[in-house]
């Protein structure tokens, strides 16, 4: 108990010797961690945005203009009927056009000029939770296109797909710029807690000489390694937080994208005690790196 | 007799100069040594051999039966525990009190709170400085210092006290306080071991003397028992 209450003061005597020192590799640390944050948020909120479209995706089975009623009835109780479908809704060509009305009420008499309905009737079709992967989607589509009756099949995959491959590039920059960047955090706390060993070498070796075991002596500046990466990864997500709740505040008053802001999330609290505990495992590496440099643990 | 320190044709080199150069003895348990010579003869290099801080380029050491040559890195810790260490720039924390800095080395083997208390209390008071136990170390005189050296290096009851230079930084008066109580804890039993290059500490020990001249050890002499 003793023991470990020595351990706890010594890394706190650690942080207040280097008070100056340990204030800046914590906002260096912030800094660092917040801009490996903003590509995960971008990341985090694509990622949810692409599952949003995915979920919601809606295909347009358009239908030629000269299939009978028994063929438009008979393709219904086929789409009905097929596993992969959770629902088929039959939009006429006379709804089409009143939709298209409705939608672009001055754009209307465009299709005036064209005499006959040029709107082909179709079936909005929504498949099951599980066939709604790119995969899937594209497979049924290019099954139905090849029924009788049907003119086209349209759905916003290619968007989808798109969005995917950004995720997908986003991703790859979030590992790469994360990855620089936490050594970047490593290498600042790992100069900390060098500085905190040179300004003590003279303790350790005392420490050494009197039968401390290689534990011992290394424990505070672990711990002291791990506040700083833990104090650093949480002032982090206060500068991404308020920097989303800025970003979010100036989508809302431009009114240009009203609805997207309420897409827009932030970390989730698992994520934030997740990205705190990488913080401290990173002020942790730092202060192996430093403690291996600077020799600590040789007789 | 029991050998508490034993050097078989024991040698270290820094720079292919032989700072130790096949040196051979035993010391018995309870022995009061004094080991002798001028600067730069190898004494200090000897005395960091014996507790692990530096490893022999030839020969065999050991303390209590056990091979320090052999010791893991993971035991040097142990052996250091058994072995209290005292130097002549005293070493001790300026930012902990007297009382913290003797209580170091048993906070380091995880003793309790209670024995702490007990332990170092009774070492502040063998060494004539308990009423100090608060105070900075740098409040107090040199020779205040060493006692303090001295009775962190005692407080957990080592086997073998070994003291680098302990009076180099001492007046006479002082030095003669420091080798009585040295004479005081090896009559507790203790293995003493004091390596010094000032004659006169000869003259007050009166016990067996081992000298080292240019690392190499001249034959010993024995000055009254």
């Amino acid at each position: 108990m003793r023991r470990l209450f020595y351990l706890l003061r010594e890394a706190w005597a650690n942080m207040r010797t280097n008070r100056t020192t340990t204030i800046v590799a914590i906002l260096t640390t912030a800094f660092t961690l917040a801009c490996v944050g903003i590509f995960l948020l971008v990341y985090v909120n694509l990622r949810s945005a692409a599952g949003w479209l995915q979920e919601d995706i809606k295909i347009m089975v358009y239908l030629e203009d000269r299939i009978t009623r028994e063929g438009t009835q008979e393709l219904e109780g086929k789409l009905k009927a097929d596993r992969m479908v959770a629902g088929a809704l039959f939009i006429s060509k006379e709804q089409a056009l009143g939709e298209f009305r409705a939608q672009f009420p001055s754009d209307s008499h465009l299709l005036e000029g064209l005499g006959e309905n040029p709107l082909p009737a179709s079936f909005v079709v929504t498949l099951a939770p599980n066939f709604r992967s790119p995969d899937a989607v594209k497979r049924w589509a290019e099954r139905v296109r090849t029924m009788a009756g049907v003119a086209k099949v349209d759905y916003n995959q290619e968007w989808i797909d798109a969005l995917a491959g950004l995720i997908r590039y986003i991703e790859l920059v979030a590992i790469g710029v994360g990855g620089i960047l936490s050594a970047a955090a490593v290498t600042i706390i790992g100069n900390t807690i060098r500085l905190a060993l040179f300004a003590r070498r003279e303790e350790i070796e005392i420490l050494r000489l009197i039968g401390a075991t290689r534990a011992f002596i290394r424990i505070p500046y672990f711990l002291e390694g791990a506040v700083l990466g833990a104090c650093g990864s949480a002032l982090s997500l206060g500068i991404l937080k308020f920097g989303f709740e800025l970003f979010r505040q100036q989508i809302r008053s431009a009114g240009r994208f009203s609805g997207i802001e309420n897409m827009l999330s932030f970390f989730p609290l698992s994520i934030c005690l997740a990205l705190v505990v990488v913080g401290m495992m990173l002020g942790f590496a730092g202060s192996f790196v430093s403690l291996r440099r600077f020799g600590e643990g040789r007789t | 007799m029991d050998a508490m320190i034993q050097l078989i044709h024991v040698s270290k080199f820094y720079d292919r100069r032989a700072a130790v150069s096949d040196v051979t003895f035993e010391i018995e348990k309870g022995e009061f040594v004094l080991l002798m010579g001028p600067s730069g003869a190898g004494k200090s290099t000897l005395l960091r051999m014996l507790i692990g801080a530096e490893q022999p380029d030839e020969g065999q050491i050991f303390v209590q039966g056990r091979n320090v040559t052999k010791l893991k890195q993971s035991e040097v810790p142990y052996l250091r525990r058994k072995v209290g260490s005292v130097f002549q720039d005293f070493r001790l924390l300026p930012k902990k009190s007297v009382f913290e800095n003797v209580a170091l080395p048993l906070i380091v083997q995880g003793s309790s709170t209670v024995d702490i208390r007990r332990k170092v209390t009774e070492a502040l008071r063998a060494v004539g400085v308990e009423h100090k136990k608060d105070q900075s170390p740098n409040s107090l005189s040199a020779g205040e210092q060493q006692r303090v050296c001295i009775a962190r290096a005692i407080v957990n009851g080592p086997i073998v006290l070994l003291a680098d230079e302990p009076t180099g930084n001492l007046d006479p008066e002082r030095t003669g306080e420091i080798i009585e109580l040295f004479k005081l804890i090896n009559a507790r039993g203790t293995t003493v071991i004091v390596a010094t290059h000032d004659p006169h500490v000869m003259t007050q020990v009166n016990r067996r003397v081992m000298t080292l001249m240019q690392g190499v050890m001249v034959p010993e002499q024995r000055v009254g028992v």
